[in-house]
C-alpha cells in the first residue's frame, strides 16, 4: 500500500512540476503556441508541427505493426508446434531487449539509405521511415499481448466451433477473434503509448525540421516530432526561459496523452466479463 | 573547567598548525592556470593544455560553460582566461567597465557554402550571398536557375541553436535569427552535414573549413568585384567573409603562468594544437 502511494505520488509530482514549469510561455507567448513557425529567436513557438509529426508517425507505425503482428500472433498462438512458438517467443524477446538508440542507429545507416534508394529520394530522413523504425519497435509489445489474449480464449469456444463444421480459417476469424478483440485493443493501445513516447530512434531519422509537411499527407518529407524536438534542444534552452517551458508544454501534453492510451488501456482490460459469442 | 590549561594550549596549537598547512598545501595560485568558456574553442585549449603542462609544471583546468559564461567568470576573477567564439558585447564590457579586457585571437573558423560534388562538377563553382539566401528561403528551388543542370535544389540547414549557422545566417542573410523557408533537412552537426551532402547529387549546405573533402566542394563567393575562393589565404587576408574568431580572452591583472600560456598558445607549438583540431590558425 505504501510503494503503491509511493508510485501514485511520484506521477503527480512529475505532473504537477511539468505544469509548474509551462507559466512563462502560457503567459507571454500563448498565440504563438498554436501556431506552425517555431523561432525561439523571434519569441515565435508553434506547437503544431511537432504535435502533427508526432501523431502522424504514430499512425504509420500502427499501421504497419497492427495488422501484422495480430496476423502473427494468431499464427504463433494456433500453432501446434510448441517448438516453433518457443523459438517464435524467444525470438520476440531479443528484438524487445534492444535499445533504441541501436534501433536508431540501424536507422540511420541502413534505413534511410534503403529508403532514399528505394524511392530516388535525396535523403532517407522522413517522417515514413521513423514510422517504418517505430514499427519495429512496437511489433514485439502487439505480438505478446495479443499472442495471450489469443490464448486466453477459452478452448471450449474452439471445441464448440469445430464440432459445428467449421473451417479452421472461420473458427479463428468468427470465434477466436472477436472474443480476444478487447484485449487486442488494449495491447494496441498500450503499443501506441510506446510509439507516443520514443526519442531517440525518432530524432536520428526524422530530418528534424519544424514545418508540417505540404501537402500535408506527404509521407516523403522530413518533418519532427515532440521527443525529437524535446531531445535536440532541452540542452541548449536556458531554464527558466520562454523556450524552456514551451518545450516542457511538448512534454506535458506528450505525458497526458500517453496517460489517457493507458487508462484507456486499463478500463479495457478490467472491464466487466462480456457476454458470451453467438457462434 | 572542562580542559585544563596544558591541553586547551595543545589544542590552539594543533588547530592554528592544520589551518596553516591548509592554506600553504590549497592552492599554489602561481602554478595553476584555470581556463573557461566557449565549447567551440575548448578542443584546440585542451590540446594545447595537456601538451604545455607536460613541458612546464603548471596545472591548467579547462572547463565548458559557453562564451558568455566563460566571460562572465573572467570578469569576476574566478577563472584567469576566458574562450569566446564570439565578441564580447557591449552589455558585457558595461557591466564590468572596471577593468579592461584583452581578446587575443588564437585561430579562426571559416564556414562555407557547399555543394554536392555533382553539382560543382556540372559548372556552379560560385554563388552570391543574394543568389544563397534566396535558395534558403525558397525562392529559387532548381540549380537551373543559378546555372546548374536541372534538378530540383536539396538544400540543408544546420540546427537553430549551432555557431556555423548563427555566423552564416548573419553574414549571408543579414539576420541571425532568420528562419530558413526552403529547407528541406535540418541537421545537428558538421559531420552529419558532410555525410548528408555527399550522400545526395544536388545539395547544398554550409560547413566549417575542416571538414570539405572530395565529395563535398565549397563555393566561392560571387562578388561585384569577382569570386572569392574558399581558401585558407582568402580567410588570412579577410576577403572571405564567412568567418569568426576562436579568442581568449584576459583582464588586466592577467597572472605571469596565464600570461605565458597565452603566448604558446600564439606560437608555432600552439597553433599546431589549432590546427589539429580542425581550425585555421593565425599567422603572427
Amino acid at each position: 500500500m505504501g510503494s503503491a502511494l509511493i508510485c501514485a505520488s511520484l506521477v503527480g509530482l512529475i505532473i504537477l512540476t511539468l505544469i509548474g514549469q509551462t507559466g512563462p510561455v502560457l503567459s507571454g507567448h500563448f498565440s504563438s503556441l498554436w501556431g506552425t513557425v517555431w523561432n525561439p529567436n523571434t519569441d515565435q513557438y508553434g506547437i503544431i508541427p511537432m504535435l502533427y509529426g508526432s501523431i502522424i508517425v504514430m499512425l504509420i507505425a500502427m499501421a504497419i505493426a497492427l495488422p501484422l503482428g495480430v496476423l502473427t500472433a494468431i499464427y504463433i498462438a494456433e500453432t501446434r508446434s510448441a517448438r516453433l512458438r518457443g523459438i517464435m517467443k524467444s525470438a520476440l524477446e531479443v528484438l524487445a531487449g534492444i535499445p533504441s538508440i541501436v534501433y536508431g542507429l540501424i536507422g540511420v545507416a541502413y534505413v534511410s539509405v534503403w529508403v532514399a534508394k528505394g524511392l530516388d529520394l535525396q535523403t532517407g530522413r522522413l517522417i515514413l521511415t521513423a514510422g517504418i523504425i517505430l514499427a519495429v519497435m512496437i511489433l514485439p509489445t502487439i505480438l505478446t499481448l495479443t499472442e495471450d489474449a489469443i490464448s486466453n480464449v477459452p478452448e471450449i469456444y474452439r471445441e464448440n466451433a469445430r464440432a459445428l463444421g467449421l473451417y479452421r480459417h472461420e473458427v479463428i476469424k468468427d470465434v477466436v477473434l472477436p472474443h480476444a478483440k478487447r484485449d487486442i485493443l488494449a495491447a494496441a493501445l498500450l503499443a501506441l503509448g510506446r510509439a507516443l513516447g520514443e526519442t531517440m530512434a525518432v530524432m536520428l531519422v526524422i530530418g528534424s525540421l519544424d514545418r508540417l509537411p505540404s501537402p500535408l499527407f506527404n509521407l516523403l518529407s522530413s518533418g519532427q516530432t515532440i521527443t525529437s524536438k524535446l531531445g535536440r534542444e532541452i540542452g541548449e534552452s536556458a531554464f527558466g526561459s520562454a523556450h524552456f517551458s514551451a518545450l516542457v508544454l511538448m512534454g506535458l501534453i506528450l505525458v497526458l496523452i500517453t496517460l489517457a492510451l493507458t487508462a484507456a488501456a486499463q478500463w479495457l482490460i478490467h472491464r466487466a466479463p462480456r457476454e458470451a459469442a453467438h457462434v | 573547567m572542562l580542559l585544563s590549561r596544558r591541553r586547551a594550549a595543545i589544542l590552539a596549537l594543533s588547530f592554528s598548525a592544520a589551518c596553516g598547512l591548509l592554506a600553504c598545501g590549497g592552492a599554489d595560485k602561481s602554478n595553476t592556470v584555470s581556463i573557461s568558456g566557449s565549447t567551440t574553442v575548448l578542443p584546440a585549449i585542451s590540446r594545447a593544455a595537456d601538451d604545455y603542462s607536460m613541458q612546464k609544471d603548471i596545472k591548467i583546468i579547462v572547463n565548458a560553460g559557453g562564451s558568455g559564461g566563460g566571460f562572465k567568470q573572467l570578469a569576476e576573477g574566478q577563472t584567469d582566461i576566458g574562450m569566446m567564439s564570439r565578441d564580447i558585447t557591449q552589455g558585457e564590457m558595461d557591466a564590468f567597465a572596471d577593468h579592461i579586457f584583452t581578446s587575443v585571437i588564437i585561430g579562426r573558423d571559416a564556414v562555407a557554402p557547399v555543394v554536392s560534388a555533382e553539382i560543382y562538377d556540372a559548372g556552379v563553382t560560385a554563388l552570391s550571398f543574394a543568389q544563397i539566401t534566396d535558395i534558403y528561403m525558397g525562392r529559387v528551388d532548381n540549380w537551373s536557375d543559378v546555372g546548374g543542370p536541372d534538378r530540383p535544389i536539396f538544400v540543408i540547414d544546420k540546427a537553430a541553436g549551432s555557431g556555423t549557422r548563427q555566423v552564416f545566417a548573419q553574414i549571408v542573410f543579414g539576420d541571425k535569427t532568420a528562419l530558413a523557408a526552403g529547407a528541406d533537412l535540418v541537421i545537428g552537426s558538421n559531420n552529419e552535414e558532410q555525410t548528408a551532402i555527399s550522400q545526395s547529387d544536388s545539395a547544398i549546405g554550409m560547413l566549417s573549413f575542416a571538414w570539405i573533402n572530395d565529395d563535398v566542394r565549397a563555393l566561392a563567393i560571387a562578388t561585384p568585384n569577382g569570386n572569392v575562393e574558399a581558401n585558407i589565404d582568402n580567410v588570412n587576408t579577410g576577403a572571405f567573409p564567412i568567418t569568426r574568431d576562436l579568442v581568449i580572452v584576459i583582464r588586466e591583472d592577467v597572472s605571469p603562468a596565464a600570461s605565458q600560456f597565452v603566448n604558446f598558445m600564439l606560437s608555432p607549438e600552439g597553433q599546431k594544437h589549432v590546427a589539429d583540431s580542425g581550425y585555421l590558425s593565425v599567422s603572427k
